[in-house]
């Protein structure tokens, strides 16, 4: 058959799901296929990066420019309060403190504790930039106040990093081609996140609100996670080559009222991807799945096993760095490293 | 790529429904897509204070992902928001159907941020000031040089009009059934075209890079 257009090339790049079967069977098999729709995705991450740009804004101050603007439009005063925390200005960190507080986390705290999620497995959540900064912030809706064991720190040894987090520390079998010697050991204790939502804030933030459930003023949500240990290989330029991470993985409690209430009510305000709300929804569901929001326009993701556990691999589309998450038993596990996605698995199965 | 991320802000929207189709030159710097309401084409909004009543809600939602893809066209956030305070403001006189908003805002913010690159109604100094936008820290990166930046905008301006939005609306997140509804093309022809404008800015980027 005749090789389909380098406009089919290019849907296969980013939505392959549009191109007929037939054409996705003829560019697999086809080596002049392959080569153009290598092209066109190196073209379209290329232009895709150099066309990137900060667009962090600041949304309150952006309507009291527009509702002050002359021939504009003022309905009613905007508010105009700094409502972001410096913590959780960069959008992805906002956008996973959201993902992450929505999903839930630890150990119970007091007795009103509802668990209503514990991390079993892993499953990612692509976002792109344009979602990252459309994420809310939640310091904008509530409280967030962070506690535990704060900053990560040196140890000396694997006992040692044993002994203060009480994980087992995982033994690589061999190293990748270039590495060598003993990795630095560091760990980190148990955190906890609180959110607090605020009908107060909430409003100020988002204007009209929708109608609030009964008891959601004041509810929380809990997320603990940790703690965690952290072994790290550096090239001889001082850069990270090789990362193996093991951690208790989150998991959330609520209070007050249900975890769905909360969530479901945060997903209703403006400014969440209605895709994306769609997709935390789902993950949440099942109380077991962590989603782990990836930007991707960077990362690719897919699915392995490791020892027989369900695995998410993730390679940024540069290929200069790749990525290996598991859960086993309320315990996650990453190898991370500037190697392909074949080595970071190989070591990850070869954990001891 | 940022293409997959699920922006889908105008899903089962029509935009051509609203109007003449909305596509190369359909605005100036200032204008924004016309309207057909009962069959009456009015070139702009009407002018005087009627304000829409959900302007707020809208901008506060959609605000963000107008103003990225401004930036896109523009490089600067600076004047990526002064692009989407413009079509906000003709938002804000206009009838468009509220489910409708985030597609003909998207669609009017990249026809309004390309006019501006185009007619060099830019900031003064606005190449010096590159340096300062600072951008989302990533490996990608580390490796698109300041310059390959400004390149690549140049040829952005360059570039068919029709091309260089419909590379601008799938690099924001829209589906290639979103961006050939707004700017009146098949789906077919979608990867086509946003292809083919990808080449001539990859081409402009490598051109430079083994001459340098």
């Amino acid at each position: 058959m005749r090789h389909p257009t380098e406009g089919v090339l290019r849907r296969l790049v980013d939505e392959p799901a549009g191109v007929a079967d037939v054409d996705r069977a003829h560019v697999a098999d086809c080596p002049v296929c392959l080569v153009g729709l290598a092209t066109a995705r190196e073209d379209a991450a290329a232009v895709d990066a150099a066309l990137r740009a900060d667009t962090d804004v600041d949304v309150a101050t952006a309507w009291q420019r527009l509702s002050t603007a002359p021939a504009a439009v003022r309905r009613h005063p905007a508010p105009a309060r700094a409502r972001r925390g410096a913590s959780l200005r960069r959008p992805a960190v906002a956008a996973l403190a959201f993902a992450v507080v929505l999903t839930g986390a630890g150990v119970a705290a007091a007795n009103d504790w509802l668990q209503i999620f514990r991390t079993e497995q892993i499953a990612t959540v692509s976002l792109s930039p344009a979602d990252l900064v459309a994420v809310p912030d939640l310091t904008a809706y509530g409280d967030l106040e962070v506690t535990g064991a704060g900053d990560v720190h040196e140890v000396a040894d694997a006992a040692a990093a044993h002994e203060q987090t009480g994980l087992a520390i995982p033994e690589v079998g061999t190293l990748p081609r270039g590495l060598s010697g003993e990795p630095t050991y560091q760990a980190i204790g148990e955190v906890s996140a609180t959110f607090t939502f605020s009908a107060d804030r909430a409003a100020e933030t988002a204007g009209d609100l929708p109608a609030l459930p009964a008891g959601l003023d004041g509810a929380k949500v809990r997320l603990d996670a940790g703690p965690g240990v952290a072994e790290v290989w550096t090239h001889s330029t001082g850069a990270p080559a090789l990362i193996v991470a093991r951690a208790v993985a989150p998991t959330a409690y609520s209070s007050g009222v249900p975890f769905a209430t909360v969530r479901d009510y945060l997903l209703s305000l403006p400014g969440l991807p209605s895709d994306l709300a769609t997709q935390l929804r789902a993950f949440s569901d099942d109380g077991k799945t962590l989603p782990l929001p990836v930007p991707a326009d960077q990362v690719t993701s897919s699915d392995t096993e490791v020892n027989g556990l369900p695995a998410t691999v993730l390679s940024a589309r540069d290929k200069t760095m790749a990525a290996v998450v598991w859960v086993d038993d309320g315990v996650l596990t990453a190898v991370a490293g500037a190697l392909d996605t074949d080595e970071v698995v190989s070591i990850a199965r070869e954990l001891r | 790529m940022s293409h997959r991320g699920p922006v889908r802000c105008f899903t089962d929207v029509d935009l051509v429904r609203q109007g003449r189709p909305i596509a190369a030159g359909a605005f100036s710097s200032a204008a924004v897509p016309a309207e057909r309401r009962d069959g009456v084409v009015a070139s702009s909004p009407p002018p005087g204070p009627a304000v829409r009543a959900d302007l707020e809600a809208v901008f506060r939602r959609d605000y963000p992902r107008i103003v990225a893809v401004a930036a896109r066209v523009l490089g600067s956030r600076d004047e990526a928001e002064d692009v989407a305070q413009e079509v906000f403001l003709s938002f804000g006189r206009s009838s468009v159907p509220a489910g409708e908003a985030c597609g003909w805002l998207s669609v009017a913010a990249a026809h309004t941020a390309l006019n501006h690159l185009r007619t060099g109604r830019r900031r003064v100094a606005r190449e010096g000031a590159v340096a300062e936008d600072p951008v989302v820290p990533d490996v990608a990166d580390a490796v698109v040089t300041l310059e390959e930046r400004r390149r690549v905008r140049a040829a952005l301006a360059r570039l068919p009009h029709k091309q260089a939005v419909a590379l601008v609306l799938r690099h924001s997140g829209l589906s290639y059934a979103e961006v050939a509804a707004a700017i009146d093309m098949s789906p077919g022809s979608v990867g086509t075209t946003v292809r083919r404008a990808e080449s001539a800015l990859r081409k402009e980027m490598n051109r430079h890079a083994s001459s340098d």
